[in-house]
Formats: C-alpha cells, sequence, structure tokens
C-alpha cells in the first residue's frame, strides 16, 4: 500500500491546523486561570488585612464602652446629668458593634449555606420605620434628615402585610441606610420609599452624596472591599455590607438596581417577589412576633 | 413513603443530619449532591447554582466548588471517614434552551459534580442528569433511596 506525497501532505495539513486550534484554546484557558490566581492572590490579601481591621474595630469600642461606663459608675450624684451624654456614645459604640457583628454572622451564615429563608407575614412601613429608628443617632450626628414615604400604607388604608423574611429584609435595609449615611455629606437627605409593582414589594433609598462610578459599581458588591480604603478612612465598617446585602437579596429571590452619577448621589432599588408563608406569625419587625391569643401562667 | 420528617433545602443551602431526614428539593439547571455515609448510614446535600465561585462577593455554596467541598467537609465533621462516603447527583438540566456553550449551565454544573467528586474519590452510584426537565427530589438519609419525580416547569 502506497500513500500518495499529496495526501500526506493534506493529513499533515490537517493535524497542524488541528494543533493550532488547540493551541489557542490553551492560550485562552491560561490566560483564564492567571486572571482567577490574581483574584485568589488579593483576596488572600484581603484577608489577612481584614483580620487586622476586625481585631480593631471590636477592641476600640468595647474599649470605649468599658472606659464610659466606669466613669459613669464613678460619677459623683451632682453630676449624674453628665451620664447622658456618655450613655449616648455607649449607645452609638454598641450600636455600630452589633450592627457589624450581624453583618459578620450573616456572611459566616451564607457561606456555610445554612442561611434559609424564615418567611412570615411582615409589616413593611413598621419594618423600615424601626431601620430609620436605629439610624436616629447616626443621622442626628451629620444633621442628615431621612424622609420616609410609603406609598403602600396610602392605597391600603390599613396596615399592609408582606410575606417575607423580616430578619434578613432589615439587614438589607440597615446596610443601604448605613450607607447611604455613611457616604452623604453633612446637612443632607436621604429618601426612602416603599410601593408595591407587579405584586413585588419595592424598596429605594436615595442620597444625595458622592455617587459611585461606572467602573466601581461592579467592584461593590466585592467581600472586604471599600472604595475608599485609605487609611485616614473616616468610613466605618469593613466592606461587607453589601455583598451580604447582595447574598440575601438572592435568598429573597430579589434583585438590587443601583443608578449612580458622580456628586450627585446614588439610588438603590431593591425588588423581592413575596415570600410563600410556612406560618401564619405576624412580625413587626425582625425581633417581635405577635400571638392573638392570651396565656397568663 | 414513610413518616419521616422532610426538610426543604432551599437554592444555595447545605443540610446535613445524623437523624435520619426526607432531604427534599426542587432543580432546574442546579444540581444537588447527595452524600451518604454507607457506615454510620446519615447522609447530607447541597444545591448549587452555578459551578465555579468568580471570587467576587462571598463564597457561598450557591458555587458548585465550594457546595461541593463544604458538603464533604461537613460529612467528615460529623464523623464521616472520605473512603465510607457514596455520591449521588441530581439536575443539570437544560430548562432554558440556549444556542451559545458558554451558557450551557446545566451541562457545567454537571461537569464540575464529576470533576470534583472523581478528584476525592467518591464514587457517584447513582445519578440523572441532564434533559429538558425539571426533577423534584427526596433523598431519604436513613438508606440512600433517592425517589425522583420529573416536572415541566420550573423558575430555577
Amino acid at each position: 500500500m502506497k500513500t500518495s506525497n499529496k495526501e500526506l501532505l493534506e493529513e499533515l495539513k490537517k493535524n497542524l491546523s488541528l494543533t493550532e486550534k488547540q493551541q489557542l484554546q490553551i492560550d485562552n484557558l491560561n490566560e483564564k486561570l492567571r486572571l482567577v490566581n490574581e483574584k485568589l492572590k488579593e483576596s488572600e490579601s484581603l484577608k489577612s488585612h481584614f483580620i487586622s481591621n476586625i481585631t480593631n474595630e471590636i477592641i476600640n469600642p468595647f474599649a470605649s464602652i468599658l472606659g464610659l461606663s466606669k466613669n459613669i459608675i464613678a460619677l459623683d450624684d451632682d453630676k449624674i446629668n453628665n451620664a447622658k451624654s456618655m450613655a449616648k456614645l455607649i449607645f452609638s459604640e454598641a450600636f455600630h458593634l452589633d450592627f457589624q457583628l450581624i453583618n459578620i454572622f450573616a456572611a459566616a451564615k451564607i457561606e456555610a449555606g445554612t442561611n434559609i429563608p424564615e418567611i412570615v407575614n411582615t409589616d413593611i412601613n413598621q419594618l423600615i420605620k424601626t431601620v430609620i429608628d436605629a439610624f436616629a443617632y447616626d443621622s442626628e450626628k451629620k444633621k442628615i434628615d431621612i424622609k420616609f414615604d410609603s406609598l403602600i400604607s396610602s392605597e391600603m388604608k390599613k396596615t399592609f402585610y408582606f410575606k417575607t423574611d423580616p430578619e434578613k429584609l432589615q439587614i438589607i435595609l440597615k446596610n443601604l441606610v448605613s450607607n447611604s449615611i455613611n457616604y452623604s455629606p453633612e446637612s443632607n437627605k436621604i429618601e426612602i420609599k416603599a410601593w408595591i409593582e407587579n405584586e413585588d414589594l419595592n424598596i429605594s433609598v436615595t442620597d444625595h452624596g458622592k455617587g459611585i462610578s461606572e467602573s466601581d459599581k461592579k467592584l461593590i458588591f466585592d467581600r472586604f472591599k471599600q472604595l475608599d480604603s485609605c487609611i485616614s478612612s473616616i468610613n466605618k465598617g469593613y466592606g461587607l455590607g453589601l455583598s451580604v446585602t447582595k447574598s440575601l437579596i438572592d435568598i429573597l429571590e430579589g434583585k438590587i438596581d443601583i443608578q449612580s452619577n458622580i456628586n450627585q448621589g446614588t439610588i438603590v432599588i431593591i425588588t423581592i417577589p413575596e415570600g410563600e408563608s410556612l406560618s401564619d406569625d405576624i412580625a413587626f419587625n425582625g425581633n417581635e412576633f405577635l400571638f392573638e391569643s392570651e396565656e397568663v401562667f | 413513603m414513610n413518616n419521616l420528617q422532610t426538610h426543604y433545602l432551599y437554592p444555595s443551602a447545605i443540610y446535613i443530619s445524623r437523624k435520619p431526614f426526607y432531604i427534599t428539593t426542587i432543580l432546574g439547571s442546579c444540581i444537588a449532591v447527595c452524600l451518604w455515609d454507607k457506615k454510620l448510614k446519615f447522609g447530607g446535600m447541597n444545591h448549587y447554582m452555578l459551578p465555579f465561585w468568580n471570587g467576587l462577593g462571598l463564597a457561598s455554596p450557591k458555587y458548585g466548588n465550594i457546595a461541593i467541598e463544604k458538603l464533604i467537609e461537613r460529612m467528615l465533621f460529623n464523623g464521616s471517614k472520605k473512603e465510607n462516603l457514596i455520591a449521588k447527583v441530581f439536575g443539570g438540566g437544560e430548562i432554558i434552551a440556549n444556542q451559545s456553550e458558554l451558557f450551557n449551565i446545566g451541562k457545567r454544573n454537571i461537569d464540575i459534580a464529576k470533576t470534583i467528586l472523581a478528584e476525592k474519590n467518591i464514587p457517584i452510584i447513582g445519578s440523572s442528569v441532564g434533559g429538558i426537565l425539571g426533577r423534584k427530589i427526596w433523598f431519604n438519609t436513613e438508606n440512600s433511596e433517592v425517589i425522583l419525580k420529573y416536572i415541566k416547569k420550573t423558575k430555577k
């Protein structure tokens, strides 16, 4: 049997073009691998940064809480009025500590795959008011006016219940409001709106702060990422907030949309579909439940 | 079905119990990996939506590579030895028809399960993957039996 030179040449050409194609694919995969590798390196350095951050930001507030309460205990009876301002400072430190710990534990639970929706009838207006109240001290300090405009109650004329996970929704809103306050200049205002569209719950938080650039929008959901990460940054937190927010919205099968213009402000809109309730308990906010019958023991 | 307690597994979650349970979930292009310890006779299940964690956001079991590693980790934490583990894999259907290879999420989800389980030497002793239908499964963690029903429409 004899193969002609021509046939051999054809065969060789075919093999060569196939090899070239494969080489191209390998190059392509290598490039992807390199990018992932870079991500991993970055993630590792951010993680070590995170641990040193966390140590500072937990130990420092505790130190001031301990110091301030010691001062109150040591106050003379005639100076007891000073206790009020000190208690305010203690509250502020404890509030931020509590808020950050809630975010850290939420992130840990999401990463462990144990954070599941617990759907109950929720009074949305009340829940939003609770969140605004929680930040009253912060907003007062920066002279920021938080306006809440609920289209839900005006339509319904009575208490409106929406089936969702109040605890998760509260963490989501706390993060959005906290961000808006942090990134707003002093003496400004923040507007919160709530409405129902296509049976989905929509909540928007609008601020008039410095805004987010188009390229930064991709980064903000990164864990441990803070856009303003210089040491002198006046912004509190670990940059964990928005990645927790995003994951919690995922769990509630909702969406988050961010519209922003540099130096004009940011509008964040979340859209959450109604969940399927497994029980008929009614929650006013994340912590309280109402039961119809009274029982005394 | 007998009177076992049922746990509904949400997407991106993991559930393991040393007590007998039915773990149930609904799958479209998502995958559920069931791991079972043939010595200690208990099991666990995950439910992931995408093959790889992209390095952004939280490293949650929404992603196959993380969900499978975490499920194995949790089995070991609950007393299993790796050589006693067996796996069953379900889901990965193409519910939404896609022309592009890149968006072939169902298939890529199946591949990552096979790759990681092979890497860890955990045999897949049963599976129902691919196709165009959704699936509802009940995993009996007492005897590793999985009941499967095909469903036409799913949102996942």
